[in-house]
């Protein structure tokens, strides 16, 4: 067992509003600089549609990610061999068009425009080139499924579905859709990392962010192409790639990332988890179908003896496995199996997991009423407006094992929850909904506390930085003690 | 921290390039002020010989016999500037030769000139001087010295020394598919220009021309391997194809079709390459619904 300390977040989709508070958040914060104005280290998706860069998941097309031959795992965009006769072009990366072209307007237009009969316009101009532009895309262009025909049908996670169930899918008045925040994982199994020919990529060794050093980047732009979820960027201003940081600066200082502290929904949580690194490579290389199950054996507990010892010899600090124990991201994934990583079979082992939602995607209109209730208990999984197999795409690798499992719990949460504030359901009925769902009353409770009433401290459980510690590999604090007097490098003395 | 850096190095590097420089100069004199045999041979031999006749240049037995020293000195160190000036001797030598001018030799010096005149009065005095130029046998030419000839002329025949073969930096009519190299001068009339196989055998031996020189200053052509070719000019003088212009097209859309070839083979190799997802995904969506299904 090699116990290692991973932050890691839980985006619990079915409070996401779509307000993308979060993505200006992070714009403000990181990518106002010259070079990174179409960067979104953190974005908002409207699903079904094709995201941001445009349908990101088809990896037939941008070939991110890993791939498994022989049993063995490989980069899908690059390897040694491989690298040498790229030398002079990626042939992987998204054009520019396939993120959007970054625009203002020419504000002073309104200002400067002569009298006239016409009211003036502002025109959009390139913040790259600073011409006059027609916009054709942005980095929410498909949001709240606008240009459905061109992007939501597009939407590679429909392949799974039968021409029926696409149909159905976008039916009047079936019509579905919910919100997809995306930032970068923090994967277990980093495909950027793996790809850098400058080892300029690496995961933090404390808490597993992953980080790009500007210092070594050269511009290969491996990391573009290989990360299966367009997560890192290529700044063409100062020829370095960028990607999300955790607002590792924020963590350091115990504060909560600039996204997941704007949140106005409450959706994001963020907690640190133990985990088996011995297991990556084999987790890695198993089919998509096992792959969510094996990652969830790996996140190892943090009351458990042994892994405590394991994390003390690996140098984790006790603070650390303590700020485990009370990580809202490990009630999430392991104790209540709510929280599902996103494309798993991508293979990269993403730490963000994401509780998959529940509304719309039950609710069917009846009699001009939406209504959630009926008489089978979870009726309609078969018949859900989302269908099973486009959400288990997405979450559940395929598998919608898995993700079944979390959407009837949530739904016997919320029939638990209705017995107690509405009490119109019969007991019984909700008893055996939440024991078929494999969850206690007091567990349901406890999900329902984390989910709506739930503190910056209860969502947020940042470990200790522990700098010191870190400063302490690089630095002897005790260099200068008994060394005299103002100034280390000319201390006084005798004669001089 | 750049910028010093280069500040320095430019300063360096005057005094970096007089020191190579010196070193340069040092090592040529030396060599050539050393052996004025090797000087003569290398130099000279190509139009000159001693006790062998006239070539191109006169036969240079008793030189210093027929004209004072000092004129010749001057004479070998500048023979351009004292035939530009109209000097009667130089005048009469330039119509014995044809009006073949003597070039200017690349680092003549007095003393190197001194050099040679000792080594050719030396010479002059010896029965058989080692300076009397390549004899070439006198017999007539047959078929198979042409076909040697051709080969050697286009490389087929490697010239034992390791010489390059001629085809690299000649054309001469109608040799190959698409002709020689275009870098020397054309050789289709070169037997007549030198008029006969002495004057052309004895340059062949050593070629004196700044681009023929250094390539064979270390490989020099053996006699019979100067026969056969001499022989091949000699009938190319007569028998050869003109040069059309078809052929500098047929080499123009050789050319064309090989870039083509080349292009469509690297568009086969990286035919898995990224092109544009955006874009085709809008205009796809445009077409009539029957058709989008496939298209997408």
């Amino acid at each position: 067992m090699d116990v290692r300390s991973q932050i890691s977040m839980v985006f619990h989709l079915d409070k996401c509003i779509g307000c993308h508070t979060c993505s200006i958040a992070c714009k403000n914060v990181w990518t106002d600089r010259t070079g990174t104005e179409y960067m979104w280290w953190n974005n908002v998706e409207t699903k079904p549609g094709t995201g941001y860069p445009t349908k990101w998941e088809d990896q037939e097309t941008y070939y991110g990610g890993w791939e498994n031959v022989n049993g063995k795992v490989r980069l899908k965009s690059t390897g040694r061999g491989r690298i040498v006769p790229n030398i002079f072009h990626n042939p992987s990366l998204p054009s520019l068009d396939d993120y959007y072209e970054p625009w203002t307007y020419k504000y002073e237009d309104l200002f400067n425009a002569p009298e006239g009969d016409d009211q003036p316009t502002a025109r959009p101009i390139s913040k790259i080139t600073g011409d006059y532009i027609d916009i054709e895309a942005g980095p929410n262009w498909d949001d709240d499924l606008s240009g459905s025909p061109v992007y939501a049908e597009s939407d590679p996670n429909l392949d799974v579905l039968t021409e029926e169930e696409r149909a159905q899918m976008f039916g009047i008045e079936r019509l579905v859709f919910f919100y997809f925040p995306r930032i970068c994982n923090h994967c277990l199994n980093p495909a950027c990392v793996a790809s850098c020919p400058s080892g300029a990529l690496y995961k933090r060794g404390e808490d597993g962010i992953v980080l790009i050093d500007q210092k070594v980047c050269r511009a290969w732009r491996s990391c573009v192409a290989a990360c299966p979820y367009k997560k890192t960027y290529f700044n063409w201003s100062t020829g370095k790639s960028e990607k999300c940081i955790l607002c590792f600066p924020r963590i350091e200082a115990g504060l909560a990332p600039a996204c997941f502290h704007s949140c106005v929904g409450r959706i994001r949580y963020l907690g640190v988890l133990l985990y088996d690194a011995e297991r990556i490579e084999e987790v890695a290389a198993l089919p998509p179908e096992e792959m969510i199950e094996a990652q969830r054996a790996m996140i190892l507990d943090p009351n458990d003896p042994e892994v405590i010892r394991g994390a003390r010899e690996n140098g984790i600090h006790d603070s650390v496995v303590e700020s485990a124990r009370n990580s809202p991201v490990y009630k999430f994934v392991k104790d209540w199996g709510l929280a599902l990583p996103p494309h798993i079979e991508f293979g990269t082992l993403p730490m963000l997991f994401y509780v998959p939602p529940l509304l719309p995607v039950m609710s069917k209109m009846q009699d001009g009423q939406i209504e959630s209730v009926s008489d089978d208990l979870f009726h309609g999984f078969d018949q859900a407006r989302a269908p099973l197999a486009y959400l288990s795409n997405l979450f559940g690798g395929g598998n919608t094992g898995m993700l079944t499992y979390a959407l009837r719990k949530q739904m016997a949460i919320r029939m638990h929850r209705r017995l107690e504030t509405v009490g119109d359901v019969d007991p019984e009925v909700v008893e055996r909904m939440l024991r078929e769902a494999d969850c206690t009353p007091e567990e349901a409770d406890e999900v329902y506390k984390l989910t709506s009433l739930c503190t910056f401290e209860d969502r947020f459980v940042i470990p200790p930085a522990h700098r010191e510690e870190a400063i302490e590999m690089m630095k002897d604090p005790q260099e200068h003690k008994r060394s005299v007097g103002f100034g280390f490098l000319a201390g006084p003395k005798r004669g001089s | 921290m750049q910028r010093p850096a280069t500040i320095r190095w430019f300063r360096r590097t005057p005094v970096a390039l007089a020191v190579v420089a010196a070193a340069l100069l040092f090592s040529a004199t030396t060599a050539q002020a050393e052996d004025p045999a090797a000087d003569f041979k290398r130099t000279c031999s190509s139009c000159h010989t001693i006790g062998g006749g006239r070539v191109t240049g006169p036969d240079l037995k008793n030189v210093t016999a027929r004209k004072d020293r000092a004129w010749l000195v001057k004479f070998i160190v500048d023979p351009g500037a004292v035939l530009d000036s109209g000097d009667p001797y130089a005048m009469k030598l330039l119509e014995e030769a044809r009006n073949q001018r003597m070039p200017n030799v690349a680092g003549m010096s007095k003393a190197r000139a001194e050099a040679l005149l000792s080594l050719i009065e030396e010479e002059s005095k010896k029965e058989k001087s080692r300076f009397m130029g390549i004899q070439l046998s006198d017999r007539p030419f047959t078929d198979a010295d042409v076909v040697r000839g051709e080969g050697l002329f286009r490389g087929e025949v490697g010239l034992k020394n390791g010489g390059a073969a001629c085809i690299g930096c000649h054309t001469l009519g109608g040799v190959g598919g698409l002709g020689g190299g275009r870098l020397g001068p054309d050789l289709t009339k070169v037997f007549e220009r030198y008029e006969n196989r002495r004057k052309l055998g004895t340059w062949l031996s050593a070629p004196a021309t700044e681009t023929m020189n250094p390539t064979f200053r270390d490989h020099p052509m053996e006699s019979d391997e100067i026969l056969p070719l001499v022989a091949y000019f000699k009938h190319a003088n007569t028998n050869h194809e003109e040069d059309t212009a078809s052929r500098g097209l047929i080499f123009a859309l050789l050319g064309l079709a090989g870039a083509a070839g080349a292009v469509l083979l690297l568009d086969r190799l990286w035919r898995r390459r990224f092109r544009a997802v955006r874009k085709p995904l809008v205009r796809s969506a445009a077409l009539p619904s029957s058709n989008k299904r496939t298209a997408t």
